[in-house]
């Protein structure tokens, strides 16, 4: 018979009814007979095979009679009785491989929960595929930047113009700090929004109480989240009742027109009030402003827009209403991809969110891979145990498949083991977890889809990990075995070795991030922060603040707790405010530099320690034109081009500045980047902090409390809400720590297990070579040589990981310290110091054991043969 | 009528399983389609539709006897049941019921 003919009738067994194989086969072979005397043989072979192909069809299929015969499902239940035999029998190799799999499923769920999380982000809007928010994009010093903020106008000229809008709005959280009063209860919250009415017919934030379409005809009126109404008004229905908005002086009496429902965890908007623009519009008039971009827009197209084309038609928008010839360009980008995808690199998106999330994905795969590894190892390494029991089933009629199901049986049963554990180590561990990544994770454990879900996984866990030990130990010859002719090992070293280089290539990448991590934090921790954040509190200007600034700041002085004091735009740890308009004398009018403003009365190198370089601090009572003056940092003197740069004049809106002097460069907002050009202004500027410097020869509490009473005597409607500025400084590491702490625990999670695979392989090797070293001992090798000879065999392929992997790791963490200006270079003692690591690592896991090998005595392993 | 209704490669399975009688199998009722009708054939779909006949009681079988040019496989025979002749009687009646509402067409006066 030809090749084709053996495949087509080979096929049609595996799928075709037995009792219908027989008739077809006659017709298969009957028409290849005549087929090979019309045309040639190879020809009616061909289509002898495609014949039996096209018999693979859902009327012959359905035909089969699924019947698994009892002894199948018997023999299945042998298995698993079998199968928990060997497992009791070796209980150190059986919990090797339960905690080995446990550790690297938890961790894996852990991982996937947090990617489930983001990916879930603002995807409950009913239509969120037609919804998206409006970036900007223009060319600022030489490359085209892209920001997702537009100007207020911006929403009203889209819904009037263009036919295919639905609906736009303007949404803003100024991050203001409002005074919430009802009755007796008086809360300051700066977590509210402006927006415009038809924000809750674009979004699902559904409504407790309340008509969507109706919650803002009315101007003062607010919208009240669940938990926030409750804290006004307690067990009160706050439906239709009136809240007192107060900001610096003034209140205003607002209806709480609505209720929505707390918005869930996976959206990125976060307000706790909402208030129509109208109504501040009306107190103080619309931003018509083309060249502000203050607000967030979003736009709602209408069932089948096309976004390209109408990304083109309103690309020139600003350039079309600016009067001042602005040329940014505006353009919609989804709103389902915000969370994900919403960085810009030279105006082309260029990633964001989502590349910590594959790094998330590839981190949790290749847990499991690593604990899947230890599994293969484990059985494969182990296989001249279960050499014999293979024989014996085979010789009683057992054959190749049922083993591999045997095997794969075992494997799944660990598996099913092992994923009990770790969902119980996920419930426990979950909580720290999400404080870890500051997300609110939760495991559904109601939920039959997770249940489906988690089992699936389990078991294909189960598969990959024993799929390939159960065809390796399902082959063995039973002649062979059972004549105890020992098993030739020599490819599957090899591939044993490879996957232990593997698993701790894995490890050394990982530990290698945890120190370049670590090196960086903390080279960034020591950083010259340029002022000084001892004894230095800040707090808002808030109520009557403003008005009573003088006073307060005499009362403040004369208490003799304080030592300076300055108010400030800002807090001193971030920057708000920045422009590339201001002019000076000599400036390249092409030049787009991004300046950094800051605004002062007076006293700052007192109050913040900043060391002036030249010329002076300002100080009113001295030079009531101060008001008017300017100090610079020292790169924005060099920018500017200042041989002496003071008495230069500054023009910003229309006011001319005087440079007094020069202060040494400090940091404003990120210690990882550097400093950028800043100007900092006097007395004509705004102000919203105050910043205070505590007598340090007193105790603080005490200095605190004076000034609190010196507070309330000025302000008496507003609480004194604090802050220290070392604490506010030490939260902009939080992220950096974030990642540190998560590279740890995730390095730490591989390296154990990949420890776990050393520790079984090696008490299984020196259980097998248990007479070797008997007899190298009394040949008179020295415990000392024993030892060497032992961990050499375990470390070989260590160090081979730490050679191959070692670029692979260099390389990712150089990328990742691109994105830092203020960065360590990886020095060659930070791979050595890997190394260290991970080698004293192996050493201790295997050290207790192969010691105790090389001290026994040879007498016990040689008296038995 | 039955309820049942056949399609039309049902039809012609069934009215060869009848005409071919004692040598009515898979692939002679697949040659006998491609040969009479020059209608290219698919094995497969002739013997999913025999079975489907024979689902539906329209024929049965039974195995006939093995020769040389299947291999020493055995070939099934089908043979049409009293249902089945029933059917393919109704069938045609029925046809011609319809045939006989068409007006005469005429070739002429073109």
């Amino acid at each position: 018979m030809s090749r084709f003919q053996n495949l087509a009738l080979r096929f049609l067994h595996s799928f075709c009814p037995p009792d219908l194989v027989e008739e077809i086969e006659g017709d298969l072979l009957q028409r290849y007979g005549r087929d090979a005397a019309q045309y040639n043989e190879s020809r009616a072979g061909r289509r002898m095979l495609w014949n039996a192909i096209r018999f693979f069809r859902p009327g012959i299929l359905i035909r089969n009679k699924t019947n698994f015969s009892l002894n199948l499902w018997y023999m299945i239940g042998n298995y698993f009785k079998v199968a928990s035999r060997v497992m009791v029998r070796n209980k150190s190799y059986s919990a090797i491989n339960i905690f080995g799999l446990a550790m690297g499923i938890t961790g894996a769920i852990l991982l996937f929960l947090w990617i489930q999380k983001e990916f879930s982000y603002d995807q409950f809007h009913a239509d969120k595929d037609r919804i998206y928010k409006a970036w900007s994009r223009n060319t600022i010093d030489g490359q085209l930047q892209c920001w997702d903020h537009t100007p207020r106008v911006l929403a009203p000229a889209l819904q009037e113009n263009y036919s295919s809008v639905e609906e736009a709005v303007s949404y803003a959280d100024y991050k203001a700090a409002y005074l919430f009063t009802v009755g007796n209860t008086r809360l300051m919250m700066n977590s509210g929004a402006f927006t415009e009415p038809k924000f809750f017919t674009m979004f699902s934030f559904p409504l407790v109480k309340g008509d969507p379409t109706k919650v803002f005809d009315n101007p003062a009126s607010v919208v009240l989240t669940e938990s926030f109404a409750k804290k006004l008004f307690g067990d009160k229905d706050a439906f239709d009742e009136t809240v007192t908005i107060g900001e610096s002086g003034y209140s205003f009496p607002m209806t709480v027109s609505g209720i929505v429902k707390d918005l869930p965890s996976n959206t990125d908007f976060h307000f706790d009030y909402l208030i129509p623009f109208k109504f501040m519009e009306d107190l103080e008039g619309a931003d018509t402003n083309w060249e502000n971009s203050s607000v967030s827009t979003y736009v709602k197209l209408k069932k089948g827009s096309s976004l390209e084309s109408f990304n083109r038609e309103i690309s020139g928008i600003t350039k079309k209403h600016s009067k001042a010839g602005n040329t940014t360009e505006v353009f919609l980008y989804p709103l389902t991809k915000m969370r994900l995808y919403s960085r810009f690199e030279n105006g082309v998106q260029a990633g964001g969110r989502i590349e910590v999330m594959r790094i998330m994905g590839i981190l949790g795969v290749c847990l499991i891979v690593i604990a899947c590894i230890n599994f293969i190892n484990l059985s494969t390494a182990r296989a001249q145990k279960r050499s014999k029991e293979v024989g014996i089933r085979k010789v009683t009629g057992a054959n190749r498949s049922s083993l591999i199901l045997q095997f794969i049986c075992e494997s799944v049963l660990v598996a099913l083991g092992a994923g009990v554990l770790s969902i119980m180590a996920v419930y426990l561990t979950l909580p720290l977890f999400s404080t870890l990544v500051r997300q609110q994770l939760s495991l559904d454990l109601q939920n039959i889809t997770f249940w489906g879900a988690a089992f699936t996984c389990i078991v294909f866990v189960g598969i990959m990990a024993g799929g390939y030990p159960a065809f390796y130990l399902s082959s063995f010859n039973p002649v062979k075995v059972l004549k105890g002719s020992p098993l030739r090992f020599g490819s599957r070293n090899f591939l044993r070795k490879f996957l232990v280089v593997l698993q701790f290539g894995f490890a050394v990448t990982l530990i290698f991030s945890v120190v370049v991590i670590q090196r960086q934090l903390e080279f960034v921790q020591n950083r010259e922060t340029g002022y000084t954040k001892d004894n230095l509190i800040y707090h808002y200007m808030t109520g009557d603040i403003g008005k009573n600034y003088a006073a307060y700041k005499t009362d403040l002085l004369q208490s003799g707790a304080v030592e300076s004091v300055t108010k400030t735009n800002s807090p001193i740890t971030e920057g708000w405010s920045n422009t590339w308009a201001l002019g000076w004398h000599g400036k390249d009018p092409q030049s787009k530099i991004l300046i950094d403003r800051f605004y002062i009365d007076e006293d700052i190198s007192k109050t913040a320690g900043l060391k002036i370089i030249a010329g002076r601090d300002m100080n009113l009572t001295k030079f009531p034109s101060d008001s008017t003056a300017i100090l610079l940092n020292e790169s924005a003197a060099k920018i500017m081009g200042f041989k002496n740069p003071i008495n230069e004049i500054i023009e910003d809106s229309g006011i001319q500045w005087h440079v007094v002097g020069v202060v040494k460069d400090f940091i404003l907002s990120s210690p990882f980047q550097k400093v950028r050009p800043m100007a900092i202004m006097g007395g004509k500027g705004w102000f919203t902090v105050v910043h205070i410097k505590l007598n340090s020869n007193r105790p603080v509490q005490e200095s605190i409390s004076a000034i609190s009473k010196l507070f309330t005597k000025h302000n008496s409607a507003y609480p004194f809400d604090y802050y220290f500025v070392d604490q506010a400084y030490n939260r902009k590491f939080a992220d950096a720590k974030t990642t540190l702490t998560i590279t740890t625990v995730f390095g730490s999670l591989a390296i154990s297990i990949a420890c776990l695979g050393l520790l079984g392989l090696s008490t299984y090797m020196i259980e097998s070579r248990i007479k070797e070293i008997g007899i190298r001992k009394v040949m008179g090798s020295s415990a000392m040589n024993i030892v060497k000879l032992l961990s050499t065999d375990t470390l070989k392929p260590i160090l081979i990981a730490l050679v191959l992997f070692s670029p692979q790791a260099w390389w990712s963490m150089n990328w990742w310290l691109q994105s830092f200006d203020y960065r360590i270079s990886i020095s060659p003692w930070i791979f050595v110091g890997t190394a260290a690591i991970i080698v004293t690592i192996a050493m201790v896991t295997i050290g207790s054991q192969t010691v105790q090998a090389a001290k026994a005595n040879p007498v016990n392993s040689l008296r038995s043969e | 009528m039955p309820k049942e209704y056949l399609g039309e490669f049902e039809e012609l399975v069934l009215t060869l399983v009848a005409a071919l009688q004692e040598d009515a199998y898979g692939a002679a009722i697949t040659d006998e389609i491609e040969s009479r009708l020059k209608r290219g054939v698919n094995l497969s779909a002739v013997h999913v539709t025999l079975y489907r006949l024979q689902d539906k009681g329209l024929i049965k079988s039974s195995l006939g006897g093995a020769t040389n040019e299947r291999g020493g496989r055995r070939k099934r025979i089908y043979t049409i049941t009293s249902a089945g002749l029933a059917m393919l009687r109704a069938m045609k009646e029925a046809r011609i019921d319809l045939w006989k509402m068409i007006p005469q067409l005429k070739t002429s006066g073109v």
